[in-house]
């Protein structure tokens, strides 16, 4: 059986498996090293905090498959692959876990304050993950599919603030908020690089700042959990 | 006065343990917790659910309440898991 192409090294996958792996590791050392507090504490937010963190490992794995697949089929548009609908599918497992890896941080930010709601809440964002992946797999219009990240981004942002405000009167002021947006922001760009075809230089910047923010939280998780 | 938190009250009751040489029936236990019965009885099941605290019945046949290994874990680590969701916002 042949190899895969040389292309696939020239049009960039090589880096961009690289950077996934560091993303992936960096999840799930965010989740590993949080599992004893979480069994100690049950505390809900670092539930939904580290398994936030597992789903973006999930769908950054699914992110860099999308890639191969690009450079394998030499399209750059994952929709454009009519191989037994996988290019369809292999999206939608990526645009259902992304979305619901930005619902279940905003989650672990506000599930306190929803007390007692907190299912009706988990169900409205578990379906309207499902609801986005569907709309993105079935307009196939650059347009519908950069509103609904926006859609995801103002829901993430808003959730940040809210929680943040309540937090405002703490003798400590942590300045994490600013990073959530960061993560945010530049997961959006990596969902909107899927579909949308970026310069190669574009693509790089967004992977190195996802890095760099990636890097930043599981810095301070690794300092505040004592797992350093 | 502050509310205190369901962590916070779970370290209470610990530490109320921990400082009485480890053994301490539940009714002074109670009295000390500073909470009403239902909300106690509700957070002794909890703390024994998770293998915190454990009862043993003592020479007189008094039973008393006493710290596991998980519960000592849980005291230590009390502080870091607070400024953990704090940092966090969580």
């Amino acid at each position: 059986m042949a190899g895969p192409p040389i292309h696939l090294l020239l049009q960039g996958v090589g880096f961009e498996l690289i950077y996934s792996f560091v993303i992936i590791m960096c999840s799930l050392m965010i989740y590993y090293s949080t599992k004893e507090m979480y069994e100690l504490s049950s505390d809900k937010g670092i539930k939904y905090f580290r398994q936030s963190f597992l789903l973006f490992a999930i769908a950054y794995f699914f992110k860099s498959f999308i890639k191969v697949l690009l450079a394998y089929f030499g399209t750059s548009r994952i929709l454009d692959i009519n191989l037994k609908y996988m290019g369809s599918i292999t999206l939608f497992i990526f645009m259902f876990f992304g979305s619901l890896a930005v619902f279940y941080l905003v989650y672990s930010l506000m599930c306190k304050k929803w007390n007692g709601k907190s299912k009706i809440i988990l169900g409205v964002f578990y379906l309207l993950s499902v609801l986005i992946s569907f709309i993105i797999i079935n307009t196939r219009e650059v347009g519908v599919f950069i509103g609904t990240s926006l859609f995801i981004l103002a829901i993430a942002i808003f959730g940040i603030y809210i929680t943040h405000k309540q937090n405002k009167d703490k003798k400590k002021k942590s300045k994490i908020h600013l990073i959530y947006t960061l993560l945010f922001i530049f997961w959006i760009l990596n969902i909107i690089e899927v579909l949308v075809n970026f310069t190669y230089l574009y693509q790089i910047l967004i992977s190195l700042a996802s890095l760099g923010v990636f890097l930043a939280i599981l810095y301070k998780v690794l300092k505040k959990s004592g797992s350093n | 006065m502050k509310k205190r938190g369901r962590l916070e009250i779970i370290k209470d009751i610990l530490k109320i343990i921990q400082e009485n040489r480890n053994s301490i029936r539940q009714t002074p236990l109670l009295r000390k917790a500073n909470m009403s019965s239902s909300k106690f009885k509700e957070y002794f099941r909890e703390l024994l659910e998770k293998g915190f605290v454990k009862e043993t019945k003592g020479n007189s046949g008094e039973k008393t309440v006493t710290l596991t290994q998980k519960g000592f874990d849980f005291l230590e680590r009390y502080k870091t898991i607070v400024s953990f969701i704090d940092e966090f916002e969580l």
